[in-house]
């Protein structure tokens, strides 16, 4: 019998909407649950995946940007003459050229930060667009960029963001939006802190820098614009997934209306949050475009894409204080997170609603308080990586529950399973709001312990110490939410200026039968690594008990797309299945209704099996799907007159977020906002080389509640390549500038992405299943997979390594040169 | 990123390579693996006006013995040079340092030739031919002198080749019977630069280290021996005390140029580790 | 400055073309000869994506210019499936999901296939030594030691 967790302050009348799940998961499925090869991958294997970069249309040009050498500096002269007299040279453009024709590049933050897609006036971080060239060739186009002269006077240079927050006068970012680069600053209390804190019996304090790195697929970022003088139409090609969400805006910065400008996406070649909107470089493109006559395409190179791209991820000093009971018992969380946005802020504050949507982590804990101090700085702005900012809370939060378990002479693992919300707590609703769906954290624990076999690593360890070696065991548990709604992108606004304050975050599909019985799925959003085709082909299938090598899936451009609001947050495969779930409920209905005509019964009478339509209960009474299908599409007359019995078999749906509802007026809380909540326990068996600094995985768990799994072998990708990026972000990873805001990690020679021989010799998944009540089939979101756990997991068995030396973890990355340096000051003590 | 252009000249005799080098001493840049020249060009950090592409002259990439000697030709690959037989035999310090350079395909087209006069301070096979007292055989349109590899890296991405000579060959003494080696080296990624390395080798005579050489790469400046380590280790019991004197001693020596990557202390902290690993292994190996 | 003559056999056709010497052998193959299955992910020689057989040797095409492969017989993932059907290796790539995003996975096969055709049976370790030369973001590496072992029991099997 469940009891639903609803904290005091939040009123509890109606605040869970009834849920709109129309398939409630049962189990015995023919095509869900199945490991069937991925419908992406023979084009993807065979060299024809269609990259932006494998479009060419006739007469087309290339771009090339020259890209600020300096961090800070006002913009005094650009002399573009030689520049453009190069043959070859079709077009030469600085941003006061840009600034005449194309306004700034679309952004979420409120009040806005204005930004161009080449900087006007001054450049605010090294690698920021100064001006392009259009040329024949990208070869040229280069050529020319070296034959342009810029005249800089330097400006103070901000890179430190507790102290760019006091800046004055030049080194203010963005002078016309207020004289500091603090961009926002805010308390935000969520429950009785305070009351929580005078109950505690100990208070456990941390200070932890999580640095930025970044997703870096190995695509960059492209776009191949086209402008149709004649119509005044835009047609660019790229690889974003925003496209039929909020392309438009692209539209807007470029002064045509939505209906002018056509996006068509792309195979893409991994994004991680980083292609979400690649608003900036369609921008640039379509303006170049426009002004040369021609097609452009602009394609990232490496560096263009490390320094100026949305790969940069959260940049955070968290001052912590955790309440606790002697017992172990959580009871409240404060702390004061400092982020470090860099010079732009393109998506306001959403990496931090996405944090407030798990900020208790599994954990019982009654009550948070945050403060947020965004803060402007000299280097990229801030994008998306993989977790958007709610990876570094899940880190923060495993970071705090160790520092209380050792202070308060607890085991690790015992304090968290103390403090574990309880499978019969859910819908749990958390003191900011949001709602935990379902769960069973005890059990993803113990399948865990189990897969691990912790006795036998504890001997491991134990082996190891008489030798004198450093082996440590470390786990995370954490959760990974799924599904964000629109909400979290203002919801952290200023109340003065909310900003845009959309509501809709939806995913749309078109289901069409042709006549000889196929199925053709067109996906509003694009593919991005995901399995976006396979997702759609299996719960098709599922829907008609048809064969999957019956069923296409095509991709719709801006001009025949539905609100879609694509991958990110883990949320693609849960908005198709509800988006095809809503299409395929139409066109079933419709299909059972004319087979009812057909063989003269009711069509309640009539279920879908093994590609026919029949009657329940009677084998041998049924029609072939495909000849119902040629019926449906050809033969009117035999049908009754009404709109619902039209030729043809075809139904679009738009697929609205399940389960979110709107934050309080007072933000007292924020509402449900991110509500599919998946989870995570990970752990991990390391050795530290003491002398090097070196960290060797030893082995390695993960085992995930994905709710109902659609596809066991993709999932188990996401979380085998998701735990490869937080152990990137762990141990190798950091974007790094230095005190003149140069990025000193700019080219893949020193942005350390690990090979193969840097991973564990195995990341051993194991699977719980609580299905969500709130989603089709129950299916819960995992793209985002082990980043989310990896980085808690090794933080923590580091620490348990190195615990004779009393090293403490409290800063990324764990390169060997820090491991060191950890280890010098503890044997300095 | 698209490199700059250049004039390309493709000689196919090694008087023809001499002469254009001669030629375009002022500009001109050696075309061997590329793997080294290229990345750099591309990323316009280098923008030579004439390539002068060897890949053509014919008999420079021999591996064969002569007299006591390994003889290497400029445009043996490393691929080559890490299956052969003979390397494996007369200086296998150099088979056991190669898994550590790049990866297979920069070492199927890369050049020890080309590596070496690159000379990358974090590269591992002057460390190499450092500690095996290797000589390298330089040519110009007048004639031909040999260097011996001490004196051949004189500071980061500098050699004592003059702007019109070519290296042609690499001599390296054979390994003596009995004489242990090892390679060690720390990198952020297996196959990246160094952060530091160490090449050893050891002979023993009668229980007791009759001569030791050690060569660092990775501090900065160029490959160079560790002499005060090495003295350490002369003519004693190579045991794990006289062994950690000897890597504490090599760790204060050095006078490491800190990177991003890795500060002047943890330079320290690496040479002294692998010093003690390398000796370790390479002592026993002698026999 | 003047153009260069490249007469190179790719994918077993014979091409003549007149260059730039600087043209970067990832350029060429996917500009001049249109064969876009060639990816470039930072013209570094860091990644691997690029990676294709040059006189059945892997090379890093961003790192070789085009005119240094006049004489030579360059291979890429174009030339793996036969009639549209894929070889052993790509399907085993597509049994053991191998692949997320797709774009390091030309630059893979073509390191595996280096690897198979010199050593028809790698150990583990060998097979893990071919996977490092390339970086992936989206597997995390262990689906593609997989895919290769499968492939190599797979073209046993075809030769027993």
């Amino acid at each position: 019998m469940n009891s639903p967790h609803i904290p005091k302050h939040i009123p509890a009348e109606g605040y869970i909407p009834p849920s709109r799940q129309r398939e409630a998961p049962q189990g015995g499925y023919k095509w869900i649950g199945q490991n069937m090869k991925r419908v992406e991958d023979p084009r993807l294997l065979t060299g024809q995946g269609g990259y932006i970069d494998d479009v060419k249309l006739p007469n087309m040009a290339h771009a090339a940007v020259l890209r600020s050498d300096r961090a800070h500096a006002r913009i005094k002269r650009i002399d573009v003459s030689k520049a453009r007299a190069l043959p070859g040279v079709l077009l030469v453009m600085t941003g006061e050229d840009a600034k005449k024709v194309t306004g700034p590049t679309a952004q979420f933050a409120s009040p806005p930060v204005v930004q161009y897609c080449i900087a006007v006036d001054r450049v605010r971080h090294v690698g920021e667009a100064v001006a392009a060239v259009v040329a024949e060739t990208r070869y040229i186009a280069e050529d020319a960029c070296d034959l342009i002269d810029v005249e800089y006077e330097d400006l103070p240079v901000m890179v430190d963001p507790e102290v760019s927050m006091s800046a004055t006068g030049d080194a203010v970012l963005h002078p016309e939006r207020g004289p500091t680069n603090l961009a926002h600053r805010h308390t935000y209390a969520f429950g009785p802190v305070d009351e929580d804190f005078k109950q505690a019996d100990l208070v456990v304090e941390r200070r932890l820098y999580w640095p930025r790195s970044g997703g870096q697929p190995l695509e960059t970022v492209g776009a191949v614009a086209d402008y149709q003088s004649g119509t005044g139409k835009f047609n660019i090609h790229t690889n974003s997934s925003f496209l039929n969400y909020v392309g438009w805006l692209v539209g807007a910065s470029l002064g045509v209306p939505a209906h002018k400008l056509n996006l068509i996406p792309m195979t893409t070649g991994g994004s991680f949050g980083s292609k979400l909107f690649t608003h900036k470089v369609i921008t640039l493109a379509a303006t170049l475009a426009r002004a040369c006559g021609r097609p452009v395409k602009y394609l990232e190179d490496r560096l263009d894409n490390t320094m100026s791209c949305d790969n940069h991820g959260s940049d955070r000093i968290y001052r912590c204080k955790l309440a606790l009971k002697r017992d172990g018992t959580m009871l409240s969380l404060r702390f004061q997170v400092i982020d470090d946005y860099g010079a732009y802020l393109q998506y306001g504050y959403g990496t931090h609603g996405n944090s407030l949507c798990q900020i208790v982590g599994p954990y019982r804990i009654n009550s948070v308080s945050m403060e947020l101090v965004a803060v402007m700085t000299n280097k990229c702005q801030q994008g998306a990586y993989r977790g958007f900012g709610s990876e570094v809370t899940n880190w923060m939060l495993e970071r705090m529950a160790d520092a209380a378990a050792d202070e308060l002479k607890m085991d690790r693992i015992a304090l968290r399973r103390h403090n574990l919300i309880q499978p019969d707590q859910f819908p749990y609703v958390i003191p900011s709001g949001n709602v935990y769906d379902s769960g069973n954290y005890p059990a993803v624990m113990d399948e865990a312990l189990r897969l691990a076999d912790l006795p036998k690593w504890k001997q491991i360890q134990a082996e190891a110490r008489a030798q004198g070696r450093h082996v440590g065991i470390g786990m995370a548990t954490c959760q990974e939410r799924s599904v964000f709604s629109a909400t979290e992108f203002w919801s952290l606004n200023p109340q003065e200026t909310p900003g845009f304050t959309l509501t809709s975050s939806p995913e749309s599909t078109q289901i069409r039968v042709d006549p000889t019985g196929n199925v053709q799925v067109t996906l509003g959003s694009p593919f991005w690594g995901n399995s976006p085709e396979t997702m759609a082909v299996q719960l098709v299938a599922e829907q008609f008990q048809i064969d999957p090598a019956n069923i296409n899936v095509v991709y719709a451009d801006t001009n025949s797309g539905f609100n879609s609001t694509g991958p990110g947050g883990s949320r693609f495969t849960v908005m198709i299945a509800g988006a095809i779930v809503g299409a395929s409920i139409k066109v079933k209905d419709k299909m059972r209704r004319i087979a009812g005509k057909m063989m003269e019964v009711g069509p309640e009478d009539l279920e879908f099996r093994n590609g026919h339509i029949g009657v329940k209960g009677v084998p041998g009474m049924q029609k072939g799907f495909g000849e119902v299908a040629l019926y449906a599409h050809y033969f009117r007359l035999d049908l009754p007159d009404g709109d619902d019995w039209s030729s043809g078999l075809d139904a679009a749906y738009v697929y609205d977020h399940p389960l979110t509802t709107m934050p309080a007026k007072d933000r007292s809380h924020l509402g449900i906002f991110y509500p599919i909540m998946g989870h995570m326990c990970h752990l991990a068996l390391v050795e530290v080389h003491a002398k090097t600094g070196k960290v060797e995985i030893l082995d390695y768990v993960a085992v995930h509640d994905a709710g109902t799994v659609v596809n066991p072998m993709t999932l188990a990708g996401h979380i085998r390549g998701g735990t490869a990026q937080g152990i990137g972000t762990t141990l190798y990873e950091q974007f790094h500038y230095d005190e003149n805001g140069q990025l000193l990690t700019a080219s893949f020679a020193d942005y350390l992405i690990p090979t193969l021989h840097e991973m564990p010799p195995a990341i051993r998944v194991g699977h719980v299943e609580t299905p969500s009540p709130f989603t089709e089939y129950g299916i819960k979101g995992g793209g985002e997979g082990g980043r989310m756990g990896a980085p808690g997991a090794l933080s923590s068995a580091v620490e348990d390594a190195l615990q004779r030396l009393g090293v403490r973890v409290d800063e990324l990355p764990l390169t060997p040169r820090r491991v060191r340096e950890l280890i010098r000051q503890a044997e300095a003590r | 990123m698209k490199p700059a252009s250049f004039d390309y000249v493709r000689p196919d005799s090694l008087g023809a390579a001499l002469q254009a080098l001669s030629r375009h001493r002022d500009n001109g840049k050696i075309l061997a693996g590329g793997q080294s020249l290229v990345p750099m060009m591309n990323m316009r950090v280098v923008r030579p006006g004439v390539l002068i592409d060897i890949n053509r002259v014919p008999g420079l990439d021999g591996i064969r013995m002569d007299g006591g000697e390994l003889v290497i030709g400029a445009l043996a690959r490393h691929s080559r040079l890490l299956e052969s037989e003979l390397v494996a035999r007369h200086c296998p310090l150099m088979v056991e340092a190669y898994p550590h350079v790049a990866h297979k395909p920069i070492r199927n087209r890369g050049t020890l030739g080309g590596n070496i006069s690159h000379a990358d301070p974090a590269s591992e096979m002057p460390a190499v031919l450092v500690a095996a007292e290797a000589t390298i055989v330089a040519k110009r349109s007048t004639g031909e002198r040999r260097i011996a590899a001490a004196a051949f890296f004189t500071g980061p991405m500098q050699t004592a080749l003059e702007p019109d000579e070519l290296l042609v060959e690499v001599r390296i003494p054979a390994a003596p019977a009995g004489q242990g080696w090892a390679f060690e080296e720390e990198a952020n990624r297996r196959g990246d630069f160094a952060m530091a390395a160490i090449a050893a080798t050891v002979l023993m005579k009668g229980g007791t280290c009759q001569r030791a050489a050690l060569a660092v790469a990775g501090m900065g400046d160029h490959a160079a021996r560790l002499p005060a380590a090495e003295a350490l280790l002369q003519g004693k019991a190579l045991d794990a005390a006289t062994i950690a004197a000897a890597a504490a001693e090599a760790a204060r020596s050095v006078d490491p140029a800190g990177s991003y990557h890795a500060d002047p202390q943890y330079k320290r902290d690496l040479v002294g580790a692998l010093v003690e690993r390398a000796v370790g292994r390479a002592a026993a190996r002698a026999k | 400055m003047a153009e260069v003559i490249v007469k190179v056999k790719v994918n077993g056709k014979a091409y003549t073309r007149a260059i730039e010497p600087r043209m970067l052998l990832s350029d060429f193959l996917r500009e001049e000869l249109e064969l876009k299955g060639t990816h470039v992910g930072c013209e570094h020689g860091v990644c691997g994506t690029c990676t294709v057989l040059v006189d059945g040797e892997t090379a890093r095409s961003c790192l070789v210019f085009a005119a240094q492969v006049d004489g030579a017989e360059v291979r890429t993932i174009e030339s793996l499936a036969v009639n549209g059907k894929m070889n052993a290796l790509q399907e085993a790539f597509w049994e053991k999901h191998g692949l997320q995003c797709g774009f390091c996975t030309p630059g893979m096969l073509m390191s595996a296939t280096e690897l198979l055709e010199k050593n028809p049976d790698p150990s583990l370790e060998e097979i893990r030594e071919a996977v490092s030369s390339n970086l992936c973001r989206c597997t995390g590496y262990y689906n593609i030691v997989e895919a290769v072992q499968t492939a190599v029991a797979k073209m046993k099997e075809a030769q027993a």
